[in-house]
């Protein structure tokens, strides 16, 4: 028990949790303003997978790492787009349109690496570069702390920053305050004059936006190449981190976050004798049984609607 | 904003306007009325009056099919609500519009929010609130969210979301039908306030002592056109149910006089608490087998919680239900309907029908689990596909074939399905809610021949509609529903007109308890 | 007398549309498909390959030797048995996308049995299948009964049990259940008795890892369209599906037939893992399913979760993916480009908009038209 804690209050611990997390909390950021715009975004695995290999792509082969992140952000900004352009115009299923291009994100991306490279894996053959981090000075002096922020890369503290950046959108701007009308009763909005469409087009826009930095920090953070398929499902725990977070930003940061420190500790503890795969089942298995506990719950509140006789 | 208001001329007004809607259905017709500035104007008439067709035209939901809608004394062509809010029209809806999560504060500013720079200036938002508030005596706690507040505060929050975009003419759609008295009379005084300050209103009920009460002149309306203007002053409750109630066509069904069998259904001290809508309170009556008792009242009060209660899409919270010698209180919808109910739902689109599904299979739904239609775990198509042919056969339902989707059918072939459904089960209670709304001529016909043919061979039938000329022309014996109690009781409706029930179920004449109560056997009911 | 003529005259206009609505159904579908493969043609055009060599390769590829139509069937049997795994719980409207989490839990219990528990012969074919299809109807159950009793969103939670145990299954092949002394990850083989006869030993053609378990996905669909058409249970599942008010209005208890489309979409998803368990592999592999589960849900799309369309479907679209290895052998086009094609597939379906606009243009100009002859006949 003693080597769990030591492993859990190593520097090296929390710079791999602060790792780990950031595509979660990016990529569940962009599906909380989706959700809160009223259209289900499950295209963050998408739109994280096109932008990591756009981001790889496009930074190999013009020698710039930062037009290689904008590359990634404008085609996931696009998918964003395009889900919301789908969803509005032609009445298609969010849900249905998402796995869609889902499987559009990850045909398309193994096709152009195979096109472009003749390599079934990835861009390992490409020198693609990485997202600069940012020394924070003075704080490596301070103990275990020092060494965990320091160093870390550029999109980690976005990520971290997003949190914040996120609230005050939602609750101090006049766009996240339309947003959020228009996502929770879009014939109230619509009836104050408020472009519902043109309001959802801009939240699903910025969804897939915080998903490709996810993207990109997965490709140019802390690798310099893209894998097939290197998503590996991180798109669908961070949906889940948005409903587990309540739909709120500080709760979906913990919900992000706390994946995160699970997939670490995961990883540190294959190093011990505690099988590391059933480890990484807790965060899932959570939020199942708080999915549970909160259905349970707003049940017995009764939602106002008369409850069938039936149940 | 409002500068191009003509000063001399009525806030509002309606020149031969009629509107037809794409059905073909004439909702309102040839309508001229103005309302001067500064003036209390109630509108007055039953359901599908067109009050409310009318009222959406002049907050630029609807469009005028011919004729012009003035707004500030010029004629305005309102492409949408929008244009309306820009003229200084404002409107609150019965089913309120506003952001559940959101404060009285935001609701109020939704749209129009203080601040600089895309930035909500979050306190300049509760002072407006506030200083609305005060001014207009509306109270309401800015800072509260809208789901936790009281019906009566949200409909303050309403209007004060109108008078923030300085409104100049109020519509208030029913907004008394969720208001306790209490809340009632502070909507009034603040109604007032807002007229001293200027402000027109025009105020849809159905509730005459209201009407009476807070306004200046009452326009009534019947069938889509406006039978006239009086000043509040002038009427009476009397004269203007007179007005409001009462159908040019007439009706006469054939029927012979009912032999009245068994008492079939047994309600006693019925209670119903609603989460949303009208809660039921102490309701006591029977239906006997071979009669059909009608059930008036002015839609809203709690006719269609009754039906579904007896029906067994919702559990009553109080008092015994009893059909024949069953105890149906407890039991889900097929244990009712096992114990004999038959349901003709009021609103057949929602869930009388599955409209993507074929004729066939919406004929059996409560049937298709037992024989001749399914034996042994096996439900066989082609018996499904007989039954629905000789039902369509038996109940004339137009159709070139039996797995025609319902989504196909006219309003009336679709009710055809329902009833032919409903009635082919042979129900020892058959409760019939709106069965002839939105139907034509020739099926409103068929079905007073078959509700009549029913009851003759012995069913029980409960009938509940908004149509007191079908009421009247069909039942046996007459309840009247007012505010979910029982106000009238008729054990003969012979003779019975249409004004006289309206007083009932208007609310100005109520039974006492002992004739309401009068000659129900007590053995079932709990002590009191 | 005249009513009965115009009843005829009805009955022939009604079977004429009807006929017409079903060529535009197959119409739109075939279009849609078609409108996928040009989208690919361009794709391939546009990266500078052989577009016309790739399609050659892809459309004819699968059907050239024996070993290929194997393969094209082996893998057809389990995207079908996918498809027709989801297409129950869509037909009640639920979006389950848990068929990876069955599938898993299929393929161990399949697994388990099949090396473990000794059998006599037939018993030991037909037990793991059974134990793979209650184990897939018990992963299904969790999501159903959480969404029929407590109303919690059946999609995460699906998404969640997958998370979970497609590590467990992880933890499992790569430890309890992996062959002691092997350096490879896999676990030991089963028994040779539990193994689904391959269709080489049936037939004597050499048809590669094809197996009996194709007869076994052809059953279950037709069972499955029975299922639909013909039990009380699939009627209810289809007014659920249909319209829930009315089902609870009809006296059918809702929850109750939500969480039966779940149990017998997951035991179908069961028998697909054991069909990769005791037809294809004959051992448990890491990451067995490859994407095939999400695959599945395209699939019951394209079928409009009509079972026996979803078999056809299931085919259709195994063909593309075994053309697609086919097409990556024989050019320099990737089998990726199949992915690409299926996926505009989905986007084209889901567009619902797209084919009643379509449809609507045709009837107007149908009832301009109709309109016009009467007006003439009036004139007369």
């Amino acid at each position: 028990m003693s080597s769990v804690l030591d492993v859990v209050l190593s520097s090296a611990f929390l710079a791999a949790v602060l790792r780990v997390a950031t595509p979660y909390l990016l990529a569940a950021f962009g599906g909380l303003v989706a959700e809160r715009a009223g259209i289900s975004n499950i295209a963050l695995e998408g739109q994280m997978l096109a932008a990591a290999c756009t981001g790889a792509l496009v930074a190999g082969y013009s020698g710039s790492v930062a037009l290689g992140a904008l590359g990634g952000l404008t085609v996931a900004t696009l998918l964003g787009l395009l889900l919301a352009a789908l969803r509005l115009e032609l009445g298609a299923d969010a849900i249905i349109a998402g796995i869609g291009l889902n499987l559009l994100a990850s045909g398309a991306t193994a096709y152009a690496v195979y096109t472009l490279l003749d390599d079934k894996g990835g861009t390992s053959g490409l020198r693609s570069g990485t997202l600069p981090t940012v020394p924070l000075p003075g704080i490596e002096s301070v103990p275990v702390l020092g060494d965990a922020l320091s160093g870390q890369n550029l999109v980690t503290w976005l990520a971290f920053l997003a949190a914040p950046f996120v609230a005050w959108l939602f609750y101090r701007t006049r766009f996240g305050f339309h947003l959020r009308a228009v996502g929770e009763k879009p014939d109230a909005a619509a009836s104050v004059g408020i472009p519902v469409r043109r309001v959802q087009y801009a939240g699903l826009a910025l969804s897939g936006a915080l998903a490709g930095l996810a993207g990109v920090f997965l490709s140019m953070g802390h690798v310099s190449f893209f894998v097939r398929d290197m998503t590996a499902g991180r798109g669908f725990i961070a949906l889940a981190a948005v409903f587990l977070g309540g739909l709120r930003p500080w709760g979906v940061f913990l919900a992000a976050l706390g994946f995160g420190a699970a997939e670490a500790l995961a990883v540190q503890l294959g190093t011990l004798d505690v099988p590391p795969q059933l480890v990484s089942t807790i965060p899932y298995a959570m939020t199942l049984l708080a999915l549970a506990l909160y259905a349970w719950r707003r049940k017995r509140r009764g939602t106002g609607e008369p409850v069938p006789a039936s149940l | 904003m409002n500068e191009s208001w003509n000063a001399a001329g009525p806030a509002v007004a309606a020149r031969a306007v009629t509107k037809t809607y794409g059905n073909g259905v004439r909702a309102v017709r040839g309508v001229d009325l103005e309302v001067p500035p500064g003036e209390i104007r109630a509108v007055v008439g039953e359901n599908g009056a067109g009050k409310s067709t009318l009222m959406k035209m002049f907050y630029g939901l609807e469009q005028p099919t011919s004729g012009e809608i003035l707004v500030g004394g010029r004629p305005r062509v309102l492409r949408g609500p929008s244009s309306a809010i820009a003229l200084g029209v404002g409107m609150v809806h019965q089913n309120l519009m506003l952001v559940p999560s959101f404060t009285v504060a935001q609701n109020v500013v939704l749209g129009v929010e203080p601040g600089r720079r895309g930035l909500v200036d979050a306190k300049a938002a509760v002072e407006t609130t506030a200083r609305l508030a005060e001014e207009s005596g509306l109270a309401v706690d800015p800072g509260a969210r809208v789901d936790e507040v009281s019906v009566g505060m949200r409909q303050r929050t309403e209007i004060l979301k109108a008078l923030h975009r300085r409104a100049k003419v109020l519509i208030l759609d029913e907004p008394t039908a969720v208001l306790t008295p209490q809340e009632t009379e502070d909507l009034f005084a603040a109604v007032r306030r807002l007229r001293e300050g200027g402000m027109t209103v025009l105020f849809i009920s159905h509730k005459l002592r209201e009407v009476r009460e807070i306004s200046d002149t009452v326009s009534v309306m019947r069938a889509g056109s406006l039978v006239g203007t009086v000043p509040t002053a002038d009427a009476t409750e009397r004269s203007l149910a007179a007005m409001m109630v009462g159908r040019d066509l007439s009706l006469d069904v054939h029927r012979v006089p009912a032999r009245r069998g068994e008492v079939t259904l047994r309600v006693r001290r019925l209670g119903y608490e609603a989460p949303t809508g009208q809660s039921l309170h102490r309701l006591s009556f029977d239906v006997a087998a071979g009669e059909i008792v009608g059930v008036a009242g002015i839609e809203g009060n709690g006719q269609s919680e009754l039906a579904e209660i007896l029906a067994g899409l919702r559990r009553p919270t109080a008092g015994t239900i009893h059909v024949g010698d069953t105890d149906t209180a407890g039991l889900d919808v097929a244990g009712h309907r096992r114990a004999g109910v038959g349901y003709v739902p009021e609103d057949r689109l929602h869930n009388g029908a599955a409209l993507d599904e074929s004729i066939a299979d919406n004929l059996v739904v409560d049937r298709h689990d037992r024989p001749p239609l399914a034996r042994r775990g096996v439900l066989h198509p082609g018996a499904v596909r007989a039954h629905a042919e000789r039902l369509i056969g038996q109940y004339a339902i137009r159709t070139p074939d039996p797995s025609v989707p319902v989504r196909a059918l006219s309003g009336g072939n679709l009710q055809k399905v329902i009833v032919a459904r409903e009635l082919s089960a042979r129900p020892r209670l058959l409760i019939a809610s709106q069965v002839t709304r939105g139907v034509d001529i020739g099926a409103m016909r068929f079905m007073y021949e078959r509700l009549v043919a029913a009851r003759d061979n012995g069913a029980a039938v409960l009938l509940i509609s908004a149509d007191l000329t079908e009421l009247l022309a069909l039942s046996d014996r007459l309840l009247v529903l007012k505010d979910g109690l029982l106000a009238g009781r008729f054990d003969d409706t012979t003779g019975l007109t249409e004004k006289h029930v309206g007083l009932y179920m208007l609310g100005v004449e109520h039974h006492g308890p002992e004739h309401l109560t009068a000659g129900l056997d007590t053995g079932e009911e709990p002590a009191a | 007398m005249t009513s009965t003529l115009v009843e005829t005259e009805d009955r022939r206009e009604y079977r004429e549309t009807r006929r017409r609505g079903l060529a535009v159904d197959l119409g739109t579908t075939l279009a849609t498909v078609l409108a996928a493969l040009v989208i690919g043609f361009l794709v391939i055009l546009a990266t500078g390959k052989d577009p016309v060599r790739a399609y050659e390769a892809l459309l004819t590829g699968p059907l050239e030797r024996s070993f290929r139509v194997g393969r094209w069937l082996e893998d057809a049997t389990t995207l079908t048995l996918l498809g027709l795994s989801v297409a129950i719980p869509f037909r009640a409207r639920q979006i389950s996308l848990g068929a990876e989490s069955q599938l898993y839990a299929g393929a161990l219990a399949a697994a388990t049995v099949a090396i473990f528990l000794p059998l006599p012969s037939v018993a030991a074919v037909v037990v793991p299948l059974v134990a793979a299809a209650a184990a897939g109807a018990g992963m299904g159950f969790v999501p159903g009964a959480m969404k029929a009793r407590l109303g919690a969103n059946e999609i995460v939670a699906t998404l969640m049990l997958n998370a979970i145990v497609v590590r467990v299954y992880d933890y499992l092949v790569n430890g309890p259940l992996k062959q002691p002394g092997s350096t490879a990850v896999h676990s030991e083989r089963i028994q040779p008795d539990s193994a689904l006869t391959p269709l080489t030993d049936w037939l004597g053609i050499p048809f590669g890892r094809a197996n009996i378990g194709l007869g076994l996905m052809l059953l279950t669909a037709v069972a499955l369209w029975l299922l639909l058409t013909r039990t009380p249970l699939g009627y209810r599942i289809r007014m659920t599906g249909a319209n829930p008010d009315f089902a609870e209005y009809g006296g059918i208890r809702v929850p109750r037939a939500i969480e039966w489309s779940f149990v017998i979409g997951g035991a179908v998803a069961g028998l697909a893992g054991a069909h990769l368990v005791q037809g294809v592999y004959g051992r448990l592999e890491p990451g067995l399913a490859g994407s095939l589960a999400f695959e599945g849900i395209v699939v019951a799309l394209l079928a409009r979760n009509n079972p026996l369309v979803v078999v056809i479907a299931g085919l259709f679209y195994s063909y593309l993916r075994a053309g697609g290895d086919i097409m990556e052998q024989q050019t320099d086009v990737g089998t990726e480009i199949v992915v690409v094609i299926q996926a505009v597939i989905v986007l084209l379906v889901t567009a619902q908009a797209l084919p009643d606009l379509l449809k609507r243009r045709i009837t107007r100009r149908q009832v301009a038209r109709k309109q016009g002859a009467r007006k003439q006949v009036g004139a007369r």
